[in-house]
């Protein structure tokens, strides 16, 4: 089962590569990224009903939140391919992409995916490789515009991740000490499933010196405060389909790492050490992020740091506890992927259009792209925290869940930030959507495929504001069930 | 168990001239002597995992020995001649800390490693010293990356912490899990792969490697 999720997108890959028109390359990645996305579902669905599956000598294996970020990954996985064929095809018509950049493209997309499949089906807390890996692939997406700006982003990127998760590494390898003392020399010893079982009995200050290393390490890559700095180049000079998959996906992926480790650690060490470390990197990112969104001149590095934002709530979430504040942190996780993608493939529209990325050098979208200035709309009041949509309420579990435990300052900062980044994030948007449109522009939209692609993920927005269905509701319980 | 073997006079001058192996670095000027000095030290690191393997008669560990003679000691050198061949990258390397300065600063990294090891009390049943020793490669590393200029030093920066951990990882619990270590060569190799594309990738955009240029993306 886990077997047949991980090999469809690496098939997808190898097929792309050896297409020889832009059509066969397309229908390719579609027909691959459909097919990753039904055996995604299709393995949550046996996770949910059946428990954990184990396999290949316990090496891969999915309980509840391996399941639950399979299925972010190949939700949005998938309307990324959709969103593909309209901007890449884009690009190539205009001659930006030749046939074989393509190829590469579509290629390295899947084996990207493949990438983020690992690292939640990944049994072992081996998964540093898996997430190295994913810094690899999508370096080498970054740099297929050969711009000068690409190219630093990329370097940036490569250098401050592969450092960052050396010291997760460092954490890795003081986890496997102290599970080693306990479990024996065993290849089992570092397999969530055993580690779990027996954390309580590890050596406290050895964990605590791992945690430290593994917040720091996994948090470089999933954008947390002081370690963000690659993040806003990064995600603004990638392609755009990609830039939601790193903003949406990745950073949930490496936040995946952290949660794993704090499960352990906090059921070493205690869960005051843990929560305030986690609450303090979280307020951090939520007050780093405040003033450069308010300020911010380019509206896909807005989106960049309104990541770094949602991932410090996420972390706000896990560090709050209690079931509220994890529950709330899982939902927030799927619900910012949702939302930024939309984001990033409206800014894409407007991108290809305008092919500018200075807000001031956009406006009145709305009159000039029907369909695009209302979803960006709607995708700013939803990634703001406004009600009806989704993101309000898994904000507001999280607020509810820290003022119950007590944690009273971190609330109120939190809630302060939260409304300065709502002025500042909805002000940026809003002029560039209402007012004249630009001379030269003229009206249209770019693809129908990339409408498509939104229009999917507003449905997810716009209902799970108003309603969580109970088989979802019962999956995030689950996997809360998992983390305490 | 561990003592007697990472005790043994033989290891510690192992360690000891890893620990050399890493001034030749902070110390040369010319990216080949830096590039040979980093074989040396993956080729000494290949003795530990080997003296570690034969004492306690793990098969694994001869097989991450291998790895690492193989890997690291022969590939990824050659890799960094024929990227230093192929864009004719000046052979000095521009420093943005002196020579003398980096000697002092990489001398006072290892003291800080050694106390901070000593310090955190768990780890003093074990042999102190290669752990000081790795740490103290992590700390060096890191400030390679910052102090040169080069791109290409940045990469062997990296590699030089990474060098730390695996010595870190032997002499705490004798290497990782067969499945991890594999993993962890894996991602080095294509690691420095990818590293090499984006420095051709530098080069041909801004006709250098110094990352001097590497500044317009802010706030």
């Amino acid at each position: 089962m886990i077997e047949y999720l991980l090999l469809a997108p690496l098939l997808t890959s190898i097929i792309c590569f050896l297409t020889k028109t832009r059509k066969q390359v397309e229908t390719v990645s579609v027909i691959g990224s459909i097919a990753t996305l039904a055996l995604g579902l299709l393995l949550v669905n046996n996770v949910f009903k059946y428990g954990t599956i184990v396999t290949w000598q316990n090496a891969l294996f999915a309980d509840a939140f391996s399941a639950f970020i399979v299925l972010i990954v190949s939700i949005v996985g998938f309307v990324a391919s959709f969103y593909s064929v309209g901007y890449m095809g884009h690009e190539f018509d205009h001659n930006i992409f030749d046939i074989r950049k393509l190829k590469m493209y579509y290629s390295l997309f899947h084996i990207f995916m493949f990438t983020m499949l690992l690292v939640g089906v990944t049994n072992n807390l081996g998964l540093w490789i898996a997430i190295e890996m994913t810094t690899l692939v999508s370096a080498l997406l970054m740099i297929l515009y050969s711009r000068k700006s690409s190219v630093e982003a990329a370097w940036k990127y490569m250098i401050i991740c592969t450092v960052g998760i050396t010291f997760a590494l460092f954490g890795t390898i003081l986890t496997y000490y102290a599970a080693v003392k306990i479990l024996g020399e065993t290849g089992d010893a570092l397999n969530w499933t055993s580690l779990i079982a027996v954390a309580d009995q590890f050596d406290p200050t050895i964990m605590k010196l791992a945690f430290i290393f593994i917040l720091i390490g996994y948090g470089t890559k999933a954008g947390l405060a002081p370690m963000h700095t690659w993040l806003p180049d990064a995600h603004s000079e990638a392609p755009t389909p990609v830039s939601a998959l790193l903003s949406g996906v990745l950073l949930n992926c490496a936040m995946y790492g952290i949660i794993r480790f704090y499960a352990i650690a906090t059921k070493s060490v205690g869960v005051g050490f843990t929560s305030n470390l986690i609450i303090i990197f979280g307020l951090l990112s939520l007050g780093i992020a405040v003033p450069f969104i308010i300020l911010q001149e380019d509206y896909k590095r807005l989106l960049a740091y309104s990541s770094v934002e949602h991932m410090g709530i996420v972390a706000l979430g896990i560090g709050f506890g209690g079931v509220y504040g994890i529950f709330g942190a899982i939902l927030h996780m799927f619900n910012h992927a949702m939302t930024k993608s939309l984001m990033f493939f409206g800014a894409g529209n407007v991108l290809l259009k305008h092919e500018t990325k200075e807000i001031d050098k956009v406006s009145g979208i709305i009159k000039t792209m029907p369909v695009t200035g209302p979803m960006l709309i709607i995708g700013a009041l939803a990634i703001t925290g406004s009600p009806p949509f989704s993101i309000f309420l898994s904000e507001f579990t999280i607020l509810a869940a820290g003022f119950l435990q007590g944690h009273y300052v971190p609330s109120i900062l939190f809630l302060l930030f939260l409304i300065m980044i709502f002025a500042g994030f909805f002000n940026n948007i809003s002029k560039m959507v209402f007012g004249t449109p630009k001379p030269g522009i003229t009206k249209g939209e770019v693809s129908r495929w990339n409408l498509a692609a939104m229009s999917i993920l507003i449905v997810f927005i716009i209902v799970l504001g108003v309603y969580i269905p109970p088989f979802f509701y019962d999956m995030i319980m689950k996997v809360v069930a998992v983390i305490r | 168990m561990s003592e007697i073997i990472l005790g043994s006079k033989m290891v510690q001058l192992i360690i000891a001239l890893i620990l050399v192996s890493t001034f030749l670095i902070l110390g040369s000027t010319r990216l080949y002597s830096c590039v040979r000095a980093f074989g040396i030290q993956s080729f000494l690191l290949a003795c530990v995992a080997g003296i570690v393997a034969y004492s306690t008669g793990k098969n694994d560990i001869y097989i991450v020995a291998v790895l690492t003679l193989v890997i690291k000691a022969a590939v990824i050198p050659y890799i960094f001649i024929y990227i230093i061949r192929e864009i004719k990258v000046k052979r000095e390397i521009e420093l943005y800390v002196n020579v003398s300065p980096s000697l002092i600063i990489g001398g006072v990294l290892v003291v800080i490693s050694y106390y901070l090891i000593r310090s955190i009390s768990i780890i003093s049943e074990l042999s102190s010293f290669a752990l000081s020793a790795s740490m103290s490669l992590v700390s060096i590393g890191l400030f390679v990356m910052i102090s040169r200029k080069k791109a290409i030093m940045q990469m062997l920066g990296i590699l030089i912490m990474e060098n730390g951990l695996f010595l870190g990882a032997i002499s705490l619990t004798y290497g990782m899990p067969l499945l991890v270590e594999l993993g962890i060569f894996f991602d080095v190799l294509i690691g420095v792969l990818i590293m090499g594309i984006l420095i051709f990738r530098i080069n041909k955009t801004f006709e250098t490697i110094d990352t001097d240029m590497l500044k317009t993306l802010i706030g």
